[in-house]
Formats: structure tokens, sequence, C-alpha cells
């Protein structure tokens, strides 16, 4: 047995090695972490125009993506009165680097409707075409989802979609992020209807009729797709103001 | 309230930490033989889960957090800080309960060094964190969860107690057929995500 | 435990006995279906072989330290504080692998996420340092280590081998079979003779794992009788 005395040295020399090394390990990655994350989110915002980049961005390496993102993405912060919002406001409501790729939408998903800060980015492709990419967020099965959606230069038009979940089931919900076929379903879809009216893209249970505002469901998974639903429905009437000044 | 009941509801039934995320195997496959044992490990499971989650998350949110008490990001001592919590309130609750009442740690004594390493335990804190709960929605949570546990773990026990009078192929007795039903239970269970939870508001 | 006799003679020697600390882990000792270990993880990571290949490859990581360390110190840790200081070492250890993980594999850190911290209760783990580490020196506990590690490591990408091709039709994120032109071999077009495959949803799901697991289960022990459950 060892006595009181020699249990405690010990603890104590244990705590002070573990958490020097830890510490020296953290601070040390800490940088490239920070750079992983930043580039994890280019990509998902990146991959919400995927058919309209040249090569895939799986082939891309990190520093081609961080490329394209600074050539070709325009990036800036809106509220729901439809406003710009300056880089000193930005970071005033608690993101350092004060731009748009900052804004974390899951942080902002707590926060009331009013003071909700929505980031807004407008991809140009080599000839000049323009289209839009917003960020939402929503509530699925399990726990949180969100995603990027592209638009074209109406701003009606849908020209793609990421989605991104914190704990879907893989096999069922998972598969809005996973199935690329379920996404590409979006593409073409229409945010107005032709008396000029906003209506979202609905999720239908049993097959769509392939109407403009309407997608198949995922067999399995009704509570997490209906929640991708409510959160297009949503996420986009938040952009409407800006839209709406942006087309004048 | 009622999201509070809502987290109780979601993790006992949908989120269930055994049969959905198949958490705490090792000691739910070791201990289901018979009804009885399986019923003290239950109760084990929910008394700890739902004492250690609320500290876990004050520890998360004043010790660790960038808005903590030492005002830097110390998120990489949080895994060892949650298990040695676990560890310690694992002994705690060993030593109290050995002194006020013998009867409950004849029953519940055995297996509670089980449950330091059952990974419900801290994959509950864990999910607390990913979930970004507050204090009374991680008690919630903890109690919600043990409690799935518990009807998971007694569930399994009185079905490999029935099994016991089939015949089952010699290679597939005992742990074999085990994964088998907790696989046909899992399956079971998915069909209460169903469940409205706006009902319950 | 009739393994902590082993190896009574110390030295860096690697001969029988050695071997067997390596080798049985992976068939006879496996720490998955046979002794019961470590089955939380298994499931949960085994939907694609990557992940499991990570996680395996973290695993052995981890096993192989925290024996080596823990062994190195069995004289001098208290006894009273073992199964806190043993629960510290690999706490740190499945920390270093987080922030590892983190800076050079993003999207696995992203995937594995709280499955990488549920390593510290792996009950291989634990149980190897209880069983071996504490009574053996630091080579054969390392060895010891990597055998439980690699025997876990095994069985995880099996499973996940089974499932993932036959619920995506994948081998390691490559599209492999399924009835759509982008994978290697469609299964739907004319005159194909795997035109019977449709990638199965169910695989995918956390239930089959479970099953992948009994049929593993039952083949090893219809192979090995002596390791059938005789209660």
């Amino acid at each position: 047995m060892h006595s009181t005395n020699q249990v405690i040295k010990f603890v104590l020399i244990m705590t002070t090695l573990v958490a020097l090394t830890l510490a020296g390990l953290f601070t040390f990655l800490k940088p490239v972490h920070e750079a992983n994350e930043a580039l994890y989110n280019k990509k998902a915002i990146l991959s919400a125009v995927a058919t309209k980049l040249d090569t895939p961005l799986s082939e891309m390496s990190g520093e081609q993506i961080e490329d394209l993102f600074k050539t070709s993405i325009d990036q800036k912060v809106v509220n729901q009165r439809g406003e710009e919002m300056s880089e000193a406001d930005v970071v005033a409501a608690g993101y350092k680097g004060g731009k748009a790729e900052h804004v974390k939408i899951r942080k902002e998903k707590k926060k009331s409707d009013a003071d909700r800060l929505l980031p807004f980015y407008t991809y140009t492709n080599a000839k000049g075409e323009k289209s839009y990419i917003v960020s939402i967020v929503g509530n699925g099965l399990w726990d949180e989802i969100w995603g990027n959606i592209a638009l074209e230069a109406d701003g009606s038009t849908i020209a793609g979609v990421a989605f991104d979940h914190q704990g879907e089931t893989p096999g069922l919900g998972a598969e809005i992020k996973d199935n690329t076929s379920w996404k590409n379903q979006f593409s073409g879809k229409e945010l107005y209807a032709a008396n000029g009216d906003f209506k979202s893209i609905a999720v239908v249970k049993g097959g769509s009729k392939g109407g403009p505002h309407e997608v198949d469901g995922i067999s399995g998974a009704t509570i997490t797709a209906d929640g991708v639903a409510e959160m297009m429905d949503r996420g986009m009437s938040y952009y409407q103001p800006y839209f709406q000044k942006i087309k004048k | 309230m009622g999201e509070l009941i809502n987290i109780f509801i979601k993790s006992a039934f949908i989120e269930n930490l055994a049969l959905s995320y198949f958490l705490g195997m090792c000691s739910y496959l070791a201990v289901s033989k018979t009804v009885k044992t399986a019923f003290g490990l239950g109760l084990a499971v929910i008394f700890v889960l739902a004492i250690t989650m609320p500290i876990n998350w004050a520890i998360n949110t004043y010790l660790l957090g960038e808005g903590g008490m030492f005002g830097t990001d110390l998120t990489f001592l949080r895994l060892i800080l949650f298990i040695a919590v676990i560890a310690s309130m694992v002994q705690l609750v060993e030593m109290v309960v050995e002194k006020y009442s013998p009867s409950l740690y004849n029953s519940l004594g055995i297996f509670l060094p089980l449950i330091t390493v059952n990974c419900a335990i801290l994959g509950g804190s864990l999910f607390m964190v990913s979930k970004e709960y507050g204090f009374a929605e991680s008690v919630s949570f903890g109690l919600g969860g043990g409690f799935g546990w518990f009807l998971a773990i007694i569930a399994i026990a009185a079905i490999r107690e029935k099994i016991r009078y089939s015949d089952v192929p010699a290679p597939l007795r005992g742990l074999g057929m085990a994964f088998l039903l907790t696989g046909l239970m899992g399956l079971a269970f998915m069909s209460l995500m169903g469940i409205d939870l706006a009902a319950f508001n | 435990m009739a393994e902590a006799a082993v190896a009574k003679k110390q030295g860096m020697t690697f001969g029988k006995n050695e071997k067997k600390l390596l080798v049985d882990p992976l068939s006879t000792n496996n720490p998955i279906t046979v002794q019961v270990l470590g089955i939380c993880s298994a499931l949960a990571v085994t939907t694609g072989m990557k992940n499991s290949l990570v996680m395996a490859i973290a695993v052995v990581f981890v096993t192989m330290f925290s024996s080596l360390i823990t062994s190195a110190l069995r004289n001098a840790i208290p006894k009273q504080v073992r199964m806190i200081v043993q629960l510290v070492i690999i706490a740190t250890l499945v920390t270093i692998v987080e922030l590892t993980l983190k800076a050079v594999s993003y999207d696995s850190y992203k995937q594995l996420s709280v499955f990488i911290g549920l390593i510290i209760t792996n009950c291989i783990v634990m149980g190897r340092l209880e069983a071996f580490a504490m009574g053996n020196d630091p080579y054969r506990s390392a060895l010891d280590g990597i055998g439980n590690g690699l025997g876990y490591g095994v069985i995880l990408m099996a499973i996940a081998f089974v499932r993932e091709l036959f619920g995506k039709g994948e081998f390691f994120g490559l599209k492999i079979i399924g009835a759509s032109p982008e994978y290697w071999v469609d299964t739907a077009a004319e005159g194909s003779w795997m035109g019977w495959y449709q990638p199965n949803n169910l695989m995918i799901l956390f239930p089959a794992a479970m099953f992948v697991i009994a049929v593993m289960i039952w083949i090893h022990r219809a192979w090995k009788p002596q390791l059938v459950d005789v209660s």
C-alpha cells in the first residue's frame, strides 16, 4: 500500500504532466484546426453550386478550394429587413472575422428572428454568370439540420442544394446529405409561383408529380424530409426582403 | 416544462441509448442473463446518468468554455474531466449507498464499478455537449436516457430468460442470440421514431 | 485470468509466447466475438470502411500506448487510485488521437464525432490494462495491446465490408455495384449478369450491425466448437 502522501504526490505529478502535454499539443495544432474548419465550411458553401464547377470538389486540393472561394465568391451579411450589415456589426454580434463565412448559422438559430445574421454569397463563374448562395438551418428528427441553397440569377430557380446534419440516422435521415440523386431533384425547382408569390418547395411523401414546387420524400425519413421542407420555407423567406431589393 | 417532457420522451424511447445508438453494450450483454440482475444494473445506470449529466454540464459550461472561469478554450480537457467525474461519482455513490442503505448496496453494489466503463454514461455526457443542452434539459436528458437504457436491458433479459428453453443452434447459443435479439429490438424501436412530440405540448 | 501468468521471463525476445500475444486476439480470443468487449463503437462506425479503418487505427494506438505506459508505471501507481489513473492515461491518449485526427482529416473527425471520445469507455482498453498490463513488463504489454487492438480492428473492418458493400454497393467509398451508370458495375445496364442487385438500405441501419456480428459469431463458433457457450 502507498501512503496518502505518496498518492497525492503521484496524482499531482501525473495531472501536471497530462495537462502540459495536452495544452502544448492543443496550442500547437490550433491553427491547423481552425484552417480545417474554415475549409470545411467553404467546401459546404461551394458544394451548393457543385454543378457549375469545372472540376468536382472531391478532386480539388485544399489550396485549390481556398483559391476558388477567393476568386469566385463575393460575400456579405444581410438581415431580415434586407439591409446589408457592416463588418463592425458582424464583429459586434460575436464573429471575430467579420465576414459571412465566419457566421455560424447554428448559433444564429438560437437568436430571435429580427436579430439573426444571414450570410449571403454571390458565385460568379468564368463566363461572368451569377448565382446566389444562402444558408438555412432547421430541425431534423434527432437534431439540427442545415444547408446551403444556390439560386440562379433570377432569385427563384434553384441551382443546387447541399445539406448537412448533426445526427440523422445513417441510411434514412442522413440521406439528405449523402443521396446525390435526391438532392439533384431540387435543381430547376422554383421558389416563386407564376403569379409572383413566394412559394417554397414541398417534400411530397409517396412520390411527387414533378411540379415546380415539389420533390420526392425519402422513404423511412418522413420527419427529416418534412424538416427540410420547413427549413427551406422559413429560411428562404428570411432572405426575401434582400432579394426584393437586389431585383430592383 | 413541455420542452423538458419532450426531451425525456425523446431520450427514453426515440433516441434510446441502448437500442438506437447501441451504447453500453458490454455490460448490457454481460449482465442481461436474468431479469433480477438486469433490474439492478438498470437502476444504477439511471442513477449515475442523472447525477453525472448535470455535473458535467456545469464543468463544460463554467470551466471549459471560452466564457468560463478561466476565459480560455480548455475543451481539450473535456474527455479527461468527464471520465474523472464519472469515475469519482460512481465511487462516491457506492460509498454513500453502502453507508446508508446496506440492503440497496447488496443489490446494486456489485454493478456500480461496471458503470464507470459503460459507454452510455460517457456517451450521454458527450451527446449533451454536442446537442448544446442547458441545465434543466441535461437533467431531463439524463433521466430519460437512463430510463430508456433500463427498459432495454430489462426487455432483453426477459427474452433471454425465456429463450433458454428454445432449441437454438449450438454456435448461436448465448452471445450470438443476444446480438440477434438486440438487433430485432432495435428495429422494433425504430418504429417509435414516428412519435409526434408536438402532441405532448 | 490465465494470460496474466504468461511470459514471466523478461527481455526483448520475440518467441512463441510473444507471437501468441499478437495472434490469439485475432481469432480464438477475439475481443469482440469471444470476450464481448468494445461492442459500442463497433456498431456505430461500421457503415463505411473508411471510418472503420480510422477507428481501428485509433484503437490500436490507444491500446498499445496505454498498455505500455500503465505497465511501465505499474509499480508506481498507488492501488487506491488505480482505476482513475488508468482512466486518465486512456483519456489523455484518446484526446491526443482526437486532436491529431481533427488536424489530419477533418472529414473523418466530423463523421466519427463522439465515437472517438467513446474509445475511453471501450472496455477492450480498460480490460487489457487490468488483465495484462498491470502484471507484465512493458514490452509484452505493448504487444498484447497491439494484438487486441488489431483483433478489434479486423472484426470492425469485416463488419464494415459487409455493411458497405450490401448497403451502398461501395468499397472504401468507391462505387462498385448498383443500378446507376456512375457505379463500376452498372447492374441496371442491359445484359449485366449482376442485374439483380439493388443496394439494401437495411444494412446501413444500426440493427444490421447486430445481425452481422451475430452471423460472424455463428460462423466463428461453428468453426471453433470449443468456444460454444455451454450455459
